[in-house]
């Protein structure tokens, strides 16, 4: 008598894996995975390639100039220089977790903003958190370097719930990423 | 017999005959009962306007601009896009929905509707499509009315070719770093790109070919508005970027693009700058322009602001002559307003809504306010001719 057949355990379990999936869906989530996997990390870079940011207290834009450091929970939070729609922290979650029951995105669009305790800019990923309603509490549109969909990871009308296991937009995070120069 | 008692028979007589009048005036004006029906809409005419819900409100509701009254809705969820068939005979929706409500499987597809009964009259799956909406270039119908283009981004940058006379998905294009169509007549069509191009795709069935013209715009430094109008007449886009450049771009198999010109000098101000702490007027909104056609004059919401405040709604209307690149009109509005668009008939009349929205429609005869609508809706506004 065999105590240990790693063939038949194995068979056993890809018959078990093959009966609950279908090829078209694990092509499906590996291919979102391929193309979300690198562009995540691209997107900040190149962002920072492109803004070749003056941090002059001339060019702060108007944002920038009133944006404060206290209250996350409030529109003019420095973080939030390019989010558009409701922010976590009046949801249930935080400034970079989403509430419960809800799914972080892994790709976001991005923002350059600028910290007044210490006047340097920082990279910014918006990430949306899914698979809810709409929160609707503080709903904030601010369009710092806010481009259109042409050059997606800097527009903030995209619903970006990509990967997700449901593309319903509940709220965004404003997930501090690094400096930006 | 007293005189009393005389009274009281003739009352009584008079009563009985009032009654009897009555009873047979009644029967006479008894209303036929009454059976529920619909009603046939007319085509698309050219006053009408077509109003997006926006985010809070489901459907597209059809307003006559010259009455001011609602003469129906078409069924558009949250993140449609909608456009006309050209001959007036269909309206399309291009729209995304899930087996159990917002999960479960998605199905993406183009939703046809007769314009006369409002009755759906096919779906065409399709792969999938953005989810955006206030967008009137992610989903655009051929000036012929055979084809339309649909963007998909999931998150790589795709156009869906749907064939609508066959009623049937013909190729997915991978079209990366470009967005944002418009129709480009014998050729595709052709989109806005990162590079700051225009894109040109040559479809020829399944089959593809796509190339670029030199770079005219910033995408970073000053965008354009994807929100852009195409005129069939002309073929020719025309652009409006955040500071207040206009361009003309001549579609064909490779787009030539004019010298643009400044909105700000065109109304006897300075240009606009892309730099903090320079107060101008700046367009502004989700559809911050609109264009009349036969006359070609532009229609733009224009705002008092810095640099970087492209979504604010517009306390003026501008109106601009192409031709003459002059701006022959500012009409101060009684509210902001986010988005806008112009009938194309011989007397324009613009229609707008504000976030909130309501919608106004103002004569451009004399400028003044027609209608206003409370919850008419807040997203984009479609009229028909307008491409």
């Amino acid at each position: 008598m065999r105590k240990f057949d790693a063939d038949a355990m194995g068979e056993r379990l890809l018959r078990r894996f093959a009966g609950g999936t279908s090829r078209r869906g694990i092509l499906a989530r590996i291919g979102t995975a391929l193309v979300a996997a690198p562009a995540f990390p691209l997107l900040p870079v190149s962002r920072a390639d492109a803004a070749k940011p003056d941090r002059s207290p001339e060019a702060k834009t108007a944002f920038a100039r009133s944006a404060q450091s206290k209250d996350d929970t409030k529109c003019d939070y420095w973080r939030y220089c390019a989010i558009d729609g409701a922010l976590c922290t009046c949801c249930g979650g935080g400034i970079h977790s989403c509430p419960a029951g809800a799914e972080p995105s892994p790709v976001s669009w991005v923002g350059t903003c600028i910290n007044p305790d210490d006047g340097k800019a920082y990279l910014i990923a918006y990430r949306d958190c899914c698979g809810k309603p709409a929160c609707g509490q503080c709903n904030c549109d601010n369009t710092d370097r806010e481009t259109q969909l042409y050059m997606p990871q800097l527009n903030n009308d995209v619903i970006w719930c990509f990967g997700t296991s449901s593309m319903e937009y509940h709220c965004s995070t404003a997930v501090l990423v690094g400096a930006a120069s | 017999m007293t005189r009393t008692a005389v009274r009281r028979i003739a009352a009584a007589g008079v009563g009985c005959a009032l009654l009897v009048t009555g009873t047979t005036l009644w029967a006479q004006s008894a209303p036929e009962p009454e059976t529920s029906d619909v009603v046939k809409m007319e085509p698309p005419k050219p006053d009408w306007f077509f109003v997006d819900g926006g985010w809070n409100m489901p459907g597209t509701s059809i307003f006559d601009g010259g009455t001011g009254k609602m003469k129906g809705m078409v069924e558009t969820r949250r993140l449609a896009d909608f456009a006309m068939d050209p001959s007036g005979k269909y309206y399309y929706v291009s729209e995304t929905i899930w087996s159990k409500g917002d999960r479960g499987t998605r199905q993406d597809m183009v939703s046809i509707y007769d314009t006369v009964d409002l009755k759906l009259q096919a779906e065409i799956a399709i792969p999938g499509r953005i989810l955006i909406g206030s967008r009137k270039n992610n989903f655009i119908v051929s000036g012929d009315g055979k084809f339309a283009y649909i963007y998909n981004f999931n998150p790589t940058s795709l156009v869906n070719v749907v064939d609508l006379s066959r009623r049937k998905f013909v190729a997915e294009i991978e079209l990366p770093g470009c967005a944002s169509l418009m129709p480009n007549p014998g050729v595709g069509f052709s989109a806005l790109c990162s590079d700051g191009t225009i894109a040109t795709v040559a479809v020829n069935g399944t089959k593809s070919a796509i190339t670029h013209g030199d770079p005219f715009f910033s995408a970073t430094d000053d965008p354009i508005f994807d929100n852009f109008t195409y005129d069939k007449a002309k073929n020719q886009t025309i652009f409006l970027s955040y500071t207040g450049l206009i361009y003309t771009a001549t579609m064909g198999p490779s787009p030539t693009v004019s010298k643009p010109f400044s909105i700000q000098a065109a109304a006897g101000i300075r240009p606009g700058e892309t730099k903090p702490l320079e107060l101008n007027w700046y367009p502004g909104g989700r559809q911050p322009m609109a264009l009349h056609r036969p006359s070609g004059h532009l229609f733009v919401l224009m705002h008092m602001g810095e640099y970087w405040s492209h979504k604010a709604s517009g306390s003026e209307v501008w109106e601009i002559d192409l031709g003459a690149q002059k701006v022959v009109k500012r009409h101060v509005l009684e509210e902001p307003m986010n988005n806008i668009e112009v009938s194309q008939s011989a007397k324009p009349l613009l229609f707008l809504n504000g976030e909130e929205g309501t919608a106004v429609v103002i004569d451009t005869a004399n400028w003044e306010q027609k209608h206003k609508i409370e919850q008419a809706g807040a997203g984009t506004i479609t009229v028909a001719g307008a491409s």
